[in-house]
């Protein structure tokens, strides 16, 4: 459109820019990184921890599904890449002579995102399943403990961040044009509208379920060091 | 009776490179919206402000300017909203004509790279359409081309690339999820229109003066349609093996 373009020479230009902001954002992520793997967490009085179930190996997979979902590319490209920070016009934070190339090069990598979606959902069960094995820790007994519930709370928030995903939309009835011309067409669109609703809320099930996995892995190595947050609601013979 | 201080950004590339800030003293009534006080400079103090407007109702999409930094139509931003400082520049991402009258024929030449409307052949027009399958290009209906997404997008604002624009990108998921159309745009898009350039930061979904949710209902669903096409060979495989379009 108008005169001169700066395109840029470098798959990802971002990289060779000072910005404290992705190399601290970086230095984070290695960090917790390594807290995950060098301070495991067994199983403690039939609490799973998230981040260790099914194991430990699945983190970087997970993280990438993450990574790659479209809430947080489109924070990360906002807070931590300043393209741009904001919309109003005096606090952009974007300038004409940066370097620009989008999701056409690098980033692109994010398109690949459906594929970790199908991992994140093969993931869901195990987080149910460790909710069931928290009620019948005691054997002979069932048990509801604040510990459970926290379990199912957060089996529940992945779910929702899962299932409102923008590639499961898309997969799921977004790329139908015609609903009529399908078998059960109303359950179909119906269900399109189920999830499009829950969409619209994507990018909080987002972070709240990041804050909250990663509380339920505090609250669990609390309880490992002996700290009395636990509460027990009732137990009863099976 | 409330003042307002109403500066405008000033300027007429054709004539000179000059561009200044004009600032002029308004009456505000109840219900004056920011048109209304450009209306009233132009009617009582100079009456050379180009302005574009024609309905006065948010329906024409003529008046998008930038009210104290944020993109807007400026008949649907009132005056108490605005506060007693406003500053309306044109939008920066065209070319000016003259003070607030932006070109913005570039648009127009994009429009002309969308293939159109194509039935399917088996459609007889007039056509007969499932209420169920309408609703989602419906959405894109409202668009009112007031180009204030355009504006307000960093790819076309800051970086000038190739990419189409939000604008467009509208127009073709109105076309791409029409329930009689046959034609996939999703490749031009990936292609000559630069979808890829779009970061879905979401600032135009923000300023769409129809409320249409670009980013989500627009955007994304193209980005997946392109993902069908280029980045899911699996899919690709699957669909083939079935011999399906899905
Ligand atoms: S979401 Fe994409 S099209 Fe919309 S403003 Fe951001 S970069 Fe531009
Ligand atoms: S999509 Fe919205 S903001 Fe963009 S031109 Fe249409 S009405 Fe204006
Ligand atoms: S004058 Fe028509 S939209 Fe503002």
């Amino acid at each position: 459109m108008m005169s001169s373009k700066k395109q840029s020479r470098f798959a990802f230009p971002e990289l060779f820019e000072f910005n404290w902001r992705l190399w601290s954002f970086v230095l984070l992520l290695l960090m917790s990184g390594a807290v995950l793997f060098l301070n495991p967490v067994s199983p403690y009085l039939g609490y799973t921890d998230p981040f260790y179930s099914p194991t430990v190996l699945v983190i970087p997979v997970v993280a990438l599904f993450r990574i790659t979902c479209y809430a947080y590319r489109k924070d990360y490209y906002r807070h931590v890449f300043k393209h741009p920070l904001a919309c109003k016009a005096d606090i952009r934070g974007e300038k004409e002579n940066r370097p620009y190339s989008g999701e056409r090069s690098f980033f692109a990598l994010n398109n690949f995102h459906r594929y970790f979606l199908y991992v994140g959902v093969a993931l869901l069960p195990f987080f149910y399943y460790d909710f069931y094995i928290s009620l019948v820790y005691y054997s002979g007994y069932f048990t509801l403990r604040l510990g459970s519930i926290i379990l199912l709370a957060n089996a529940l928030l992945l779910t929702l961040w899962t299932v409102s995903c923008h590639a499961f939309r898309h997969l799921t009835g977004g790329h139908i044009e015609c609903y009529s011309c399908k078998v059960a067409p109303n359950f179909r669109k119906k269900f399109y509208l189920g999830q499009s609703f829950l969409n619209a809320f994507h990018e909080d099930f987002a972070f709240i379920s990041l804050a909250f996995v990663i509380a339920v892995d505090i609250y669990i190595r609390a309880l490992i060091v002996g700290l009395p947050i636990d509460y027990t609601f009732f137990k009863v013979l099976i | 009776m409330n003042e307002a201080k109403v500066s405008i950004m000033r300027s007429e590339p054709a004539v000179s490179s000059e561009v200044k800030f004009e600032e002029f003293k308004v009456p505000v009534v109840e219900g004056m919206v920011v048109l209304d006080a450009v209306h009233y400079i132009q009617n009582n103090i100079d009456t050379t402000i180009g302005v574009r407007w024609n309905c006065k109702a948010a329906r024409c999409g003529s008046c998008a300017a930038e009210i104290n930094g944020s993109p807007r139509l400026m008949c649907k931003t009132r005056m108490e909203d605005a506060g007693p400082e406003v500053q309306i520049k044109p939008m920066r991402a065209f070319p000016v004509v003259k003070d607030l009258v932006t070109d913005l024929s570039h648009g127009y030449e994009v429009a002309k790279k969308i293939p159109p409307f194509t039935p399917r052949p088996e459609m007889k027009s007039p056509y007969k359409i499932q209420q169920i399958d309408i609703t989602r290009s419906k959405e894109f209906r409202l668009c009112i081309e007031c180009f204030l997404c355009m504006d307000v997008c960093h790819v076309i604002r800051e970086h000038h690339s190739d990419y189409f624009g939000p604008k467009h990108v509208v127009k073709i998921a109105a076309l791409d999820l029409h329930p009689a159309d046959s034609v996939d745009r999703s490749e031009l898009l990936h292609n000559e229109g630069g979808l890829g350039y779009c970061d879905i930061t979401k600032c135009c979904q923000e300023v769409c003066p129809e409320g249409i949710r670009i980013t989500d209902n627009a955007i994304i669903p193209e980005k997946e349609r392109i993902v069908d096409h280029v980045y899911d060979p699996i899919g690709r495989l699957i669909r083939a093996a079935r011999r399906r379009k899905w």
